[in-house]
C-alpha cells in the first residue's frame, strides 16, 4: 500500500465520519428540495416536450446564483456552480422527461413521511437534487474545488434514445472528471455500465386488397399475437446475460371490428453487443418471412439503439461510492443502466448512476416515494461528489 | 356597462403573473416597512396542508421573505392536519385556544376571526386549504396590491375553476352558488360589486385596520359580509381582483351547496336591512329544508344552519390589551 492511497483512504474515512451530520443537514433542509420537486413534477413533460419544466429548472438555476444558465438547441437546462479551483468539473445530471402524457393529471400529494403522484419517483425528485445542489451545498457549508456542472436533461425516455444527454456531452466541450445520473429511485441502485441494448417497433398492417377468404385470414390482433409466438421463439442466451422484453403492443379501437393495423414495442438488452445484432438480424429475417407466407405487411423500425459501455467494478469511483453506501446503510444493487449513464461513458468520462430513495407503482399514476430514507439517499450523492471533488475516484 | 364600472375594471383587476419578480415585492414591502401574515384556516384537510404548508413556507418565508408569519388555524380537526402542518413546519393553533375568554364557535370564519388576534402582520392574507394546485402565486397574486397601491384595501382571489371529479376534471364557470345566487342577488341590491369576478372565493388578503373594523359571520357568510361591510364603508375603491389562473378544489354536492347558500342568504338579508336596502325583515328561519326519497317514500331533511356573528376584532378587550 503507497502512500498516497493510505492518504485517499483517511480522506474518505473522514467524508464517511461526515455523513450523518450530512444526513441530518439534508433532513432540516428539506423544503428546499421537497418544494422543487413538487413543482417541477406538477409541469407535465412528456418526452418531446419538457419545455416548461425545462423552464422551471432554468428558472431555479438563475435564483441559485449558477453560472451561464442556458438552455441548449436539445432543450437542455444546463449551469455551472464554480469551484474554488475550477480546473475540472464533475457533472451531476437528471433526466426531464416523464413517461406521463400532458393528458394526465399531474397533481402531487405531500404527506409527512410521502410523496405521492405521477412522475414523483421518475424522476422529479432527482431532478429537484440536482437543481438544489447549489443552495444545499452553501447550507451544508459544502465547499467543491471543483466545477459542479448542473444539467437537467431533455429527451431521455423511450424513443429518444438519450438525444438530450449524448447531445449535451458531444457539444461541451469542458473537462469533466466524472459524472453522477441522479434518479429518484430506487435508493442503493448503481450502475457502472451501460447495457447494449435495441428498441424497435414491429409495424404490421394488412394490405388495402387483403383477401379476407383466404385460408388463415384474420385481423391484425391475431396476426400480431401470431408474430410475437415467433418472436419468443427466438433463443435467448443466458450467458451473455440477455433480455427481450415486449413492453407496449397496440391494435384495434371496438369490441367488433377486425383492426387492420397494429404496432409492438419491445427491447433487446445484452451483455454483447453482437448478440443484440444477431436477434436483430433474427426479428427481421421473421418480419420479411411472415410478410411473404401471409401478404400481410410486417416490418421493424428500430428506435434506439446502444452499446456496452461501462467502468469495471474495481473503479475507484465504484469502490468510493460503495463504501458510501455501506456508510449510509444501503445494500448496493449492481443495475447496468439503459439511460443517461451511457452518454457518460460513451462519451469517455468515468460515471454511475444513483437511486436517491425507496418507491413505490413507478410509472403508474399513484408513483410514491418515501421521504425517510430520501435523506441518506441525498448524503451519498453529496459525499460522492466531494469524495470525486478530492480526487478520490480516479485511479 | 358604465364607464365607471369599466374603469374600476382596468385599474383594479390584475393578473398574477404581474407579479412575478418576487424578490422586488419583498424589497417594496420591506421598504414601506410593512408585514405580512398569512393563515390557513382547516378542518380536517390532511391529503392538501402538507403540501400547502411546503411550498408557501419554503418559497415564500425561506426562499423570498415575503411572508413574515405563517399560521395554520384549526377547527379541531380530527384526522392528521395537525401533525401534517407541524411536520413541515406551520406554526399551528387551535382556534379555541385564541382569545379563550370570548368562547369557542366552530366555524371557517371564527378561524379568520381569531387570526387577526393572532397574527402581527400588517396585511394578513387568508389562503383555503383544500387546493389541489397549490403555487406561491396563490399569496403574491393578492399581497402583491396591497403592497404597491396604498387605497387598496381588499384583494380577491378569481381563477378558472375546474372541479376535481373522479373521471377527471371539469370546468365550472363561476361556481356554481355565485352565478346561481350571489350574483343575481348583487345585480339587484349591489350592481357595483358585480365586478368582483369570485365573490365568494376563500383567498383573499387585506389591511388590518380593514379587517379588525368589520364583523365576522363564522360560518357561509363570512365572504360575502365582508364585501358588503366594506364596500358600504369605503365603495368599490376599496377592491382589487387578482386572477390566479387554475385552481383545483373538491367537488361540493348540490345538497352542500344549498345549505351553504341558506347560510349566505342569512348574512345578505342581516345586511340588506342594516344598509337600509328593505324595511322589514321578518324573523328568518335557521333550518334549511330539503327533501328526500327512498323506496319511493318522500321524507323532510331539517338542519340548523344558524350564521352567528363575531363582533369587530377592534371591539374585543384582549384585542385591545395585545395592541397595548
Amino acid at each position: 500500500m503507497t502512500i498516497e492511497t493510505n492518504t485517499k483512504d483517511a480522506a474518505l474515512e473522514s467524508l464517511l465520519k461526515d455523513m450523518p451530520s450530512l444526513i441530518e443537514g439534508l433532513r432540516e433542509n428539506r423544503e428546499t428540495y421537497l418544494t422543487d420537486a413538487v413543482l417541477l413534477g406538477e409541469i407535465p413533460s412528456p418526452t418531446f416536450g419538457e419545455e416548461d419544466r425545462v423552464r422551471l429548472a432554468l428558472d431555479r438555476f438563475r435564483e441559485n446564483g449558477l453560472d451561464d444558465p442556458e438552455i441548449d438547441d436539445l432543450g437542455n437546462a444546463s449551469g455551472i456552480l464554480p469551484g474554488s479551483e475550477g480546473s475540472s468539473s464533475i457533472l451531476v445530471m437528471a433526466h426531464a422527461d416523464s413517461v406521463f402524457g400532458s393528458d394526465v393529471r399531474h397533481v402531487l400529494n405531500v404527506g409527512s413521511d410521502y410523496i405521492t403522484g405521477p412522475g414523483i419517483a421518475d424522476n422529479a425528485i432527482g431532478m429537484a437534487a440536482v437543481v438544489g445542489l447549489p443552495n444545499l451545498l452553501e447550507k451544508l457549508g459544502v465547499h467543491l474545488k471543483d466545477d459542479l456542472l448542473l444539467l437537467i436533461n431533455t429527451k431521455s425516455l423511450g424513443i429518444a434514445n438519450l438525444e438530450g444527454s449524448r447531445g449535451f456531452l458531444e457539444t461541451k466541450q469542458r473537462p469533466i472528471r466524472a459524472g453522477i445520473c441522479v434518479e429518484g429511485a430506487e435508493q442503493g441502485r448503481l450502475s457502472y455500465s451501460g447495457l447494449g441494448a435495441l428498441r424497435g417497433q414491429i409495424n404490421l398492417r394488412l394490405p388495402s386488397n387483403y383477401d379476407w377468404h383466404r385460408f388463415g385470414a384474420a385481423g391484425a390482433i391475431s396476426h400480431l399475437t401470431r408474430f410475437v409466438s415467433q418472436v419468443m421463439e427466438i433463443p435467448v442466451p443466458k450467458e451473455p446475460k440477455t433480455k427481450m422484453v415486449f413492453g407496449e403492443m397496440h391494435s384495434g379501437s371496438s369490441f367488433n371490428t377486425s383492426p387492420r393495423s397494429g404496432s409492438l414495442r419491445f427491447e433487446i438488452s445484452s451483455e454483447d453487443d453482437e448478440v443484440v445484432h444477431e436477434m436483430e438480424t433474427q426479428v427481421n429475417e421473421l418480419c420479411e418471412q411472415y410478410s411473404m407466407e401471409t401478404g400481410i405487411h410486417v416490418m421493424m423500425e428500430v428506435v434506439a439503439k446502444r452499446k456496452n459501455c461501462g467502468i469495471p467494478f474495481t473503479h475507484p469511483l465504484v469502490k468510493t461510492t460503495r463504501s458510501i453506501m455501506s456508510e449510509a446503510g444501503v445494500t448496493p444493487a449492481v443495475d447496468p443502466s439503459t439511460g443517461d449513464l451511457n452518454s457518460i461513458i460513451l462519451a469517455g468520462h468515468p460515471g454511475v448512476t444513483l437511486g436517491l430513495t425507496s418507491a413505490e407503482n413507478v410509472r403508474e399514476a399513484n408513483e410514491s416515494i418515501k421521504l425517510e430514507p430520501l435523506y441518506s439517499g441525498m448524503a451519498q450523492m453529496i459525499t460522492l461528489l466531494r469524495a470525486i471533488d478530492q480526487g478520490l475516484c480516479e485511479s | 356597462m358604465t364607464g365607471n364600472n369599466q374603469k374600476w375594471l382596468d385599474h383594479n383587476t390584475f393578473h398574477h403573473g404581474e407579479f412575478w419578480d418576487i424578490l422586488k415585492l419583498v424589497e417594496e414591502k420591506e421598504k414601506k416597512g410593512l408585514k405580512i401574515s398569512l393563515c390557513i384556516p382547516t378542518l380536517n384537510e390532511e391529503k392538501t396542508i402538507g403540501k400547502e404548508v411546503l411550498i408557501l413556507r419554503s418559497e415564500l418565508m425561506e426562499r423570498y421573505p415575503l411572508i413574515d408569519e405563517f399560521a395554520v388555524i384549526d377547527s379541531g380537526s380530527t384526522d392528521k392536519t395537525l401533525e401534517v402542518a407541524s411536520n413541515f413546519g406551520a406554526d399551528v393553533y387551535l382556534a379555541s385556544d385564541i382569545l379563550p375568554e370570548v368562547g369557542n364557535k366552530r366555524g371557517k370564519g371564527e378561524n379568520l376571526w381569531k387570526a387577526i388576534h393572532q397574527l402581527k402582520g400588517d396585511i394578513i392574507c387568508y389562503v383555503d386549504a383544500d387546493i389541489s394546485n397549490i403555487h406561491p402565486r396563490f399569496v403574491y397574486g393578492l399581497v402583491a396590491p396591497l403592497i404597491r397601491r396604498e387605497e387598496v384595501h381588499y384583494v380577491k382571489a378569481f381563477y378558472d375553476r375546474p372541479l376535481n371529479y373522479s373521471s377527471g376534471l371539469r370546468s365550472s364557470g363561476g361556481g356554481r352558488v355565485t352565478e346561481i345566487l350571489i350574483r343575481p342577488l348583487f345585480s339587484l341590491f349591489y350592481p357595483e360589486l358585480t365586478n368582483i369576478v369570485q365573490p365568494l372565493s376563500g383567498e383573499y388578503a387585506a389591511r388590518r385596520e380593514v379587517l379588525e373594523n368589520i364583523p365576522f359571520p363564522i360560518g357561509y357568510g363570512v365572504e360575502t359580509s365582508h364585501l358588503l361591510d366594506l364596500y358600504d364603508t369605503f365603495g368599490l375603491e376599496a377592491f382589487a381582483q387578482t386572477d390566479l389562473d387554475r385552481r383545483v378544489h373538491r367537488n361540493q354536492t348540490t345538497n352542500a351547496l344549498g345549505k351553504m347558500s341558506f347560510g349566505i342568504l342569512q348574512t345578505f338579508f342581516n345586511r340588506l336591512h342594516a344598509q337600509g336596502k328593505i324595511d322589514k325583515l321578518p324573523d328568518l328561519e335557521t333550518f334549511y329544508r330539503r327533501f328526500e326519497v327512498e323506496d319511493g317514500v318522500y321524507s323532510q331533511i331539517a338542519q340548523e344552519v344558524i350564521e352567528e356573528e363575531r363582533p369587530p376584532m377592534i371591539e374585543i378587550q384582549g384585542y385591545l390589551n395585545r395592541n397595548q
